[in-house]
């Protein structure tokens, strides 16, 4: 007789339901909201109207959609590429005071706030910043370099504030990996390049995948950075909503411009976990 | 044994008593902003009052329209006696049904408040500013002026001017006027406006951003609170501020009795208080903004600076005052035009 039993651990995820459940709630608001016409000079809004839709197919909207699109997936892609050597050096080196040094270094930025973060770039990236310092300094510029109120900056300074977001996520499967399938590689003929690159990046797809779309989707919700770094000449989805909707006081707006920028978050990170799902289907072959 | 208990008891007892709501002092909520404004409001106003009633003042600060939606959502049972905010902002608390119609009778010190300041008949002007040209001294030939704000428009300041993104009222209305209208036909500025374009280099998000950017030099001319401007000065940045000769946009700081508050008398008192012409001196002397009641005197350093208006006459003469009901109902339409228009690339 086979004898089952019910599974205990099932009720850990009622918190997880209840969450759940009131976001959703949350967002029927807001979908409930998008469809009301919005009256200037109130808080009220109106009759049931489907007018605030055409917001989405304005020349505006459907740039900075584009604009967001491309700063989340630049910002993805150079975190990876700056996030994955350190994240490789945090699990693989021996020295653990060293290991310490590193942890501490990529998490601190976790610690200040966006705010924070934000402003202290203003100092290094204004014209009268540490950058441009040094280059005329250094006699490579003569005059300073227009970095504020582009999308480089913007770019760079995401790629600071999702960094350690992105080293904790491939920290965490690189220390997956057997040291000694590299060594096995190694021991076998392939150079540390090769060794790294048919060996420890393969199996470590999964991690890329994560890190990827966890930073392309947090991205997303960017406000202060492009707000202050932007200084109006670069917008995302969150400057959009909170310009043209929440400081207007066209609630309707907002709604239906958030709602859009779920849905546009949700088909991008679906299409890139498409795009990426060969790499998670390597570590099984 | 017993009677040591029984006196600890007793002690405990009278200590619980004392402690009792009923003989805690009365106290009166306030909603505004934080930091330096909440500091002014309560070390002066709040002084007064206290002075005053004897009952004491709390706080909650936040942003103007984080207070808005917090207010809304708790209508009919406030969560704040009084509440500060800007003109245009407090006709959406008043169409909300958010505030108390006021009966001026309980607040003498309104007698002399000027025209302007009665915005509606729940809020009251408590005091003003302007958004005139600020440049800086050291980036710009020292022969500069605005004379007008024509001058604004000059090719030779083409990527140097800041303006506001959360709120375009101030600079469309000039355009209007420049271009023969005003806040309500605002469409006859749309191409001067577009013409600004090229001048300007970034749009600051707050008050916060608008120093920071003109402080740096990376905007070294901005149409600026007045008020942030003449702070900078006294912190040292070499400013310069010109009211052009069309005059600058107005903006007034207002305050409002919420309805439904259990402190009605206390609330009256707090408005007669930040009336009270020795208040508003205070005021004027600590902000550097314009009183909104006649009769208030402060030193002729102070009064001479621009965008501090004393009197009617200067009232008349220096601001562009935009209708704050015209301006909350238009402020969406012009918010989504300047997006779409001014700042998208």
């Amino acid at each position: 007789m086979v004898m089952t039993k019910r599974p205990f651990f099932i009720w850990f995820v009622t918190p997880a339901v209840v969450l759940a459940l009131f976001y959703m709630f949350g967002l029927a608001s807001v979908l409930e909201l998008s469809f009301r016409k919005f009256i200037p000079g109130s808080l009220e809004v109106g009759e049931w109207t489907f007018s605030n839709l055409e917001y989405v197919a304005r020349p505006l909207f459907r740039a900075v959609f584009t604009d967001t699109a491309l700063i989340c997936l630049l910002t993805a892609a150079f975190t990876l590429l700056v996030g994955y050597p350190i994240a490789y050096a945090l699990v693989r080196t021996k020295s653990s005071a060293l290991r310490a040094a590193i942890l501490i270094i990529a998490v601190t930025p976790l610690f200040t706030g966006e705010i924070t973060r934000t402003y202290s770039w203003l100092v290094v990236m204004g014209n009268a910043g540490f950058v441009n310092a040094v280059l005329m300094g250094l006699g490579l510029v003569s005059k300073p370099v227009q970095l504020m109120f582009t999308k480089f900056a913007v770019v760079v300074v995401l790629v600071h504030f999702t960094l350690p977001i992105m080293i904790i996520i491939l920290a965490t499967a690189l220390s997956q990996i057997d040291p000694a399938y590299e060594k096995a590689a190694q021991s076998l003929g392939a150079g540390p390049v090769r060794s790294f690159a048919t060996v420890t990046l393969p199996l470590s797809g999964p991690g890329l995948i994560a890190g990827i779309t966890t930073c392309f989707a947090w991205t997303f919700s960017a406000f202060a950075t492009p707000q202050l770094i932007g200084g109006g000449q670069v917008n995302m989805i969150g400057n959009l909503v909170y310009q043209v909707g929440i400081a207007s006081f066209n609630f309707p707006v907002a709604a239906v411009l958030s709602l859009a920028g779920v849905l546009f978050t949700m088909v991008l990170v679906g299409l890139m976990r498409l795009a990426l799902s060969p790499l998670e289907r390597i570590p099984t072959r | 044994m017993s009677r040591w208990l029984y006196a600890v008891a007793g002690s405990l007892c009278g200590l619980l008593i004392g402690a009792s709501p009923g003989q805690a002092a009365e106290k009166l909520i306030v909603s505004s902003w934080g930091g330096d404004w909440r500091d002014m409001i309560a070390e002066t106003i709040g002084k007064k009052f206290t002075e005053t009633t004897g009952a004491e003042v709390e706080f909650i600060t936040g942003g103007t329209i984080d207070r808005l939606n917090q207010a809304q959502l708790a209508a009919g049972s406030p969560e704040s006696d009084i509440t500060f905010t800007t003109a245009h902002v407090g006709w959406l608390y008043k169409t909300g049904g958010l505030y108390e119609p006021l009966d001026l009778s309980r607040i003498p010190n309104a007698a002399n408040i000027f025209p302007e300041g009665k915005i509606s008949d729940s809020h009251l002007g408590v005091w003003s500013y302007v958004y005139p040209i600020v440049y800086r001294k050291d980036l710009l030939p020292a022969d500069v002026k605005f004379e007008s704000w024509e001058d604004l428009w000059k090719p030779e300041y083409a990527g140097m001017v800041g303006l506001q993104d959360f709120d375009p009222s101030e600079i469309i209305t000039v355009a209007a006027k420049l271009s023969g209208g005003d806040a309500s036909n605002w469409e006859v500025g749309k191409q001067k406006l577009l013409d600004l374009k090229p001048n300007v280099k970034a749009y600051y998000s707050s008050d916060a951003a608008s120093e920071q950017l003109i402080s740096t030099g990376e905007t070294p001319i901005q149409v600026m609170l007045s008020m942030m401007a003449l702070h900078q000065m006294s912190q040292g940045v070499p400013l310069a501020v010109q009211i052009p000769k069309e005059g600058a946009v107005m903006g007034i700081d207002t305050v409002a009795i919420m309805k439904g508050t259990k402190n009605l008398e206390l609330a009256y008192a707090f408005v007669n208080a930040a009336l009270d012409p020795a208040v508003q001196a205070e005021i004027v002397r600590r902000k550097k903004g314009g009183p909104m009641v006649s009769g208030v005197e402060v030193e002729p350093e102070i009064a001479d600076l621009p965008g501090v208006f004393m009197t009617a006459e200067e009232w008349k003469n220096g601001a562009i005052v935009i209708d704050p009901k015209l301006r909350s109902e238009k402020l969406s339409e012009w918010r989504t035009w300047f997006s779409e228009n001014m700042m998208a690339q």
